[in-house]
């Protein structure tokens, strides 16, 4: 613990880590900021982008190139399933009671749970790391996997991005608007139907990238989506419900108390992160930046 | 409160070993159990308008509960008989009272949140605390000693404590404790404004309805002679929602009907595919979107159409 070496090691893995957390749950945040549904879907989504990234990793050919579209591919094609689904089902329900609005996305979670182990099977599979990014850097007696520097960098960019789009475009404001008052958005003459739906489809894809960029370093099996959502929805009510910038920085502390909780208390890491939760619940029950109530 | 239709249904299910076999012993107890469970869970839901998303957490520690007082061997029967739901109750009671003090402060899909985590809280320390749950592998070759632990004495055993839950139930919905949790779902600030402390008749049927649920964990664990840390996982926790909607929230024993379909569809699906999860979900999915009010909604309406006469309005997100 003291050992300078294992504290840059573990930081640098906590923030990695948080990074792959921050992609996922950021769209959960956004979802439930605008749509004002807890979609329970959003860890399928994770696994689907891993999934499609196992298909197309398959039948790439070993390029640095091919790594790129991979992870488009996989973005997008979480994308395109997620407006699927929210001009299929969710848009139905967004009058209804809570209880309607969780069951139906339990039953989706059920559904492409069980649709992904009929397409791809029961078995783990994974994805071969791009070459360019294999072997570790050396710094100051450090070494580090390659692969979790580039995850770090790319969540980075995700959240400037992110940032960027969302303070810096009109579609941006429209979606912190509609966070803060969606009737008064509507009846400002803004089109809050494909608002919903591009918000719906940009979470996805995010879940999608995340899980394309996770592939090589997890098991993508049955079940991964289950766990995947607890670790997010963590997050999400850390940082604060449908607040980007909450997650980002819940992200990087649930990553962090993860990988020097594994230190400090070996085998009781996830519950650390639980009472985190609890603790921030109990304290700030709106989260470290949450607006919406 | 027309007693004709549950008292036959109880009068059947006493006589039920008489015409089925063993196996079906196990899946009586399994509807019993679940019923229960799907019950107590409604009467947040149904009564109050509160969305527990973490009912598998008391479900689960009534499980432990249960589990951990069947394995002392040395206790005397009947003592074992009052202590296993005593135990269970306590347990489950005891965490919903932690959780209820933090969760009841919030309304609506924040107070379904609530639960979500405390319940994972719970999951994770069932997975770890190795020593006292089994961690991964669970308790297993749970049982009764005796008569009572075959699966007809079982199957009695079950059925009165069932039938005692649901009655405590019924009178706690039919009491004025009742009408007042049912004026809460309504309107909570009108409730407020005439002097009724809201928080605490919210605790008090959070508390009941994980008591209850808890009992039920107890009831199943040791019919299916094993309890895992899953039982407690958030995917758990959708269970009695599925079963009080399937069966429609708006009655008291609807959630019954729908945790009696429920089992019983599983085991028959099952049975043909191992793709339960995917069939329920498309039956979930219908569900929502045609059917909200479930069987005892659609019995209704179309009851009600046939008299021209008005649905018992269901519940709406208002005043959550």
């Amino acid at each position: 613990m003291h050992n300078p070496v294992v504290v840059a090691r573990q930081t640098l893995a906590g923030i990695s880590n948080g990074m792959l957390l921050f992609l996922i749950s950021a769209g959960l945040s956004l979802i439930f900021g605008v749509l004002r549904i807890l979609n329970f879907a959003h860890g399928a989504l994770f696994m689907l982008g891993a999934l499609i990234a196992v298909s197309l990793a398959a039948v790439l050919p070993a390029a640095a190139g091919s790594f790129v579209v991979v992870l488009a591919g996989a973005a997008a094609g979480a994308a395109l399933l997620g407006t699927v689904i929210e001009t299929g089902l969710l848009r139905r329900i967004y009058r209804a009671p809570h209880e309607m609005q969780l069951l139906l996305t339990f039953a989706l979670v059920l559904m492409l749970g069980d649709a992904a182990k009929l397409i791809w099977g029961r078995d783990e599979q994974s994805v071969a790391m791009p070459a360019l990014l294999t072997g570790s850097a050396h710094a100051l007696g450090v070494s580090f996997p390659l692969y979790r520097l580039f995850l770090i960098a790319a969540g980075a960019a995700v959240a400037v991005g992110l940032w960027l789009v969302l303070h810096r475009s009109r579609w941006g404001i429209f979606i912190r608007a509609a966070t803060m008052d969606r009737d008064m958005l509507s009846a400002l003459g803004v089109n809050t139907r494909t608002l919903f739906t591009s918000v719906f489809a940009l979470g996805a894809a995010l879940a999608g990238l995340g899980g394309a960029l996770a592939a090589p370093i997890v098991a993508v099996g049955p079940g991964l989506h289950v766990q995947v959502l607890i670790d997010a929805f963590a997050v999400v009510v850390i940082g604060g419900l449908g607040s980007v910038s909450g997650a980002f920085l819940a992200s990087l502390l649930v990553g962090l108390v993860n990988a020097f909780g594994v230190l400090a208390f070996p085998g009781l890491a996830v519950v650390l992160t639980f009472l985190c939760m609890a603790i921030v619940l109990i304290v700030r029950p709106r989260g470290l930046l949450g607006t919406v109530e | 409160m027309n007693h004709a239709a549950p008292l036959a249904a109880g009068l059947a299910l006493v006589a039920l070993p008489l015409v089925l076999p063993d196996f079906w012993m196990f899946i009586g107890v399994e509807v019993l159990a679940f019923a229960l469970y799907a019950v107590s869970f409604n009467l947040l839901l149904g009564y109050g308008g509160m969305l527990s998303f973490g009912h598998a957490a008391f479900f689960g520690a009534g499980g432990y509960a249960a589990a951990l007082v069947a394995a002392q061997r040395s206790l005397p029967l009947p003592l074992m008989l009052v202590l296993v739901p005593a135990a269970a109750m306590l347990t489950a009671g005891a965490a919903a009272v932690l959780i209820g003090l933090f969760s009841v402060r919030r309304a609506g899909i924040y107070f379904a949140m609530l639960t979500f985590a405390f319940q994972m809280l719970l999951y994770t320390i069932a997975l770890k605390a190795t020593s006292l749950t089994g961690g991964d592998d669970g308790l297993t070759g749970l049982k009764l000693p005796g008569a009572i632990g075959r699966p007809v004495g079982y199957y009695y055993f079950a059925l009165a404590l069932t039938a005692a839950g649901l009655y405590v139930l019924h009178r706690l919905v039919h009491s004025p404790f009742g009408a007042t949790l049912r004026a809460l779902r309504a309107n909570a600030l009108r409730v407020q404004y005439l002097g009724v402390d809201v928080r605490a008749h919210r605790l008090a049927a959070f508390v009941a309805s994980g008591a209850f649920s808890g009992l039920a964990g107890a009831l199943f664990a040791l019919s299916s002679g094993n309890v895992f840390p899953g039982w407690l996982n958030w995917t758990a926790s959708a269970t009695p929602v599925v079963m009080a909607v399937l069966g429609g929230t708006a009655t008291f024993f609807g959630p019954a009907l729908g945790a009696a379909v429920y089992v019983v569809l599983e085991v028959v699906i099952s049975g043909h595919t191992e793709y339960w999860p995917l069939t329920m979900g498309v039956v979930i999915t219908i569900l929502v979107l045609l059917a909200p009010g479930g069987l005892t909604g659609l019995w209704k309406t179309g009851f009600g159409r046939a008299r021209a006469s008005r649905a018992v309005p269901l519940s709406t997100g208002e005043a959550r």
